[in-house]
């Protein structure tokens, strides 16, 4: 243990001397204090298939879906309790727009666009749904695939770089280009439509301004972390840091279809009501002003 | 030290949990597509009914419930449960409700009192049980 000890120091040394004065964090040996921008034009390109981590199998989210569990109050809270919300560096205006999305909350009235069966997820949200995740490493591209929605988010490692700005639209999980620094996938996501998205159901929602840069890393066997860096000029005043982890099912647990206007017995109202039907297909709630 | 303990626990304690969901039919979340806003989590009812149908289907399971009220009169329950993926991972089955059992049901209802809730537990007549009981 005295030698773990002694390399987790020369480790924390090391990261101070590079970060020039940043802190390593001493247990996944990701720079706390790493930028929030990766050189997208400069990419190593493709790992080599014997470098790439093991990440098979089927994951789990290890906490409820609030997005950033560091700063929700009250500390145990769902998404669904009253008044929780989280302290992202918000700015003035995006302040004003939580509280906003808050109140229609607490009212019943801010539907989660989920719901509808047809809006993806989106990103930065697809790292914080219900049910399980697969993760496909190849050393050009990766997958993230969420068995909720179903969502799909690529990530090219093959060296390119994200399409010019003018090429560029808006896409709910947006444009992702990144490389493999070791076992963690570092990536950059630019071009993501937040505008219609939520990032969980307290309300929170950022701007289409945003990007992030994202490290992935398996932290053991049954542990995965996503380490989110989200920048907003437009939501947020700094730099915003989120972690999410992902756990291993036990081994033969199997991902299914997930067909959401199967039955969908929770529609959306031109209120923005989400009401449950009964057996005659009828709405069961009491909808006021309706 | 600290950090090595503190994961080799979490790694016994996913173990132990893996290990129950083999064992246990487990309850599971049933809001993972909408928000439950319309459902009082925090008052439980209990059903005594009879099974009239059992949706196994996406984004969520809904056991249609004939329940005789206090009037003598049958209602007909919608109780709302997880998507099929999940709660197959957590041991339940198609089958887990079969069309004319007699089963009693723990639901947060509706909070206007509608016959709808959101599923919390089971009790069939074989005196197995099932999610929070």
């Amino acid at each position: 243990m005295a030698s773990a000890s002694a390399i987790l120091l020369k480790r924390a040394a090391l990261g101070f001397a590079l970060l020039g004065g940043g802190l390593l964090s001493p247990d996944y040996g990701i720079a706390a204090g790493a930028a929030a921008e990766i050189d997208t034009a400069h990419l190593p390109g493709p790992a080599k298939w014997q470098d790439l981590p093991d990440w098979s199998g089927v994951w789990r989210e290890t906490r409820n879906t609030i997005f950033d569990h560091s700063s929700i109050q009250p500390p145990d809270a769902s998404s669904g309790t009253p008044g929780a919300r989280e302290f992202p560096p918000l700015t003035d205006k995006w302040e004003k727009i939580y509280a906003h999305n808050r109140d229609l909350a607490a009212k019943g009235q801010f539907p989660d666009p989920i719901t509808m069966c047809g809006v993806p997820a989106g990103f930065p949200r697809v790292f914080n749904l219900p049910d399980v995740y697969e993760f496909v490493v190849r050393p050009e591209e990766s997958w993230i695939l969420s068995e909720n929605g179903p969502n799909v988010m690529r990530i090219y490692t093959d060296g390119r770089d994200h399409p010019a700005k003018e090429d560029r639209w808006l896409t709910y999980t947006g444009d992702s280009v990144g490389y493999w620094d070791g076992d963690t996938l570092v990536f950059s996501t630019v071009a993501v439509k937040n505008e219609g998205t939520i990032l969980d159901r307290t309300g929170l929602t950022l701007s289409d301004e945003m990007t992030s840069i994202t490290r992935m890393r398996k932290i053991d066997d049954d542990l995965i972390e996503a380490e989110l860096t989200i920048t907003d000029p437009i939501a947020l005043t700094e730099p915003w840091r989120v972690t999410v982890q992902f756990e291993r099912l036990p081994d033969g647990a199997r991902v299914y279809d997930y067909a959401c206007a199967e039955n969908n017995r929770n529609p959306v109202t031109d209120t923005g009501h989400t009401v449950t039907l009964g057996p005659d297909g009828k709405p069961l709630d009491d909808l006021p002003g309706e | 030290m600290t950090l090595h303990v503190a994961l080799l626990k979490r790694r016994v304690a996913f173990q132990v949990a893996g290990a129950l969901i083999g064992l246990a039919v487990t309850a599971v979340p049933a809001s993972a597509h909408h928000s439950a806003n319309a459902f009082d989590n925090a008052k439980i009812v209990e059903l005594n009914g009879t099974v009239k149908e059992f949706q196994w289907t996406n984004p969520h399971t809904w056991i249609q419930l004939y329940v005789v009220d206090d009037n003598g009169s049958r209602v007909e329950w919608s109780i709302e449960g997880g998507s099929p993926g999940t709660l197959s991972r957590a041991g339940w089955r198609p089958s887990t409700f079969k069309n004319g059992a007699k089963v009693r049901v723990k639901v947060h209802p509706m909070k206007n009192g509608e016959a709808a809730g959101i599923f919390v537990g089971a009790k069939f007549e074989d005196g197995s049980s099932l999610g929070r009981w």
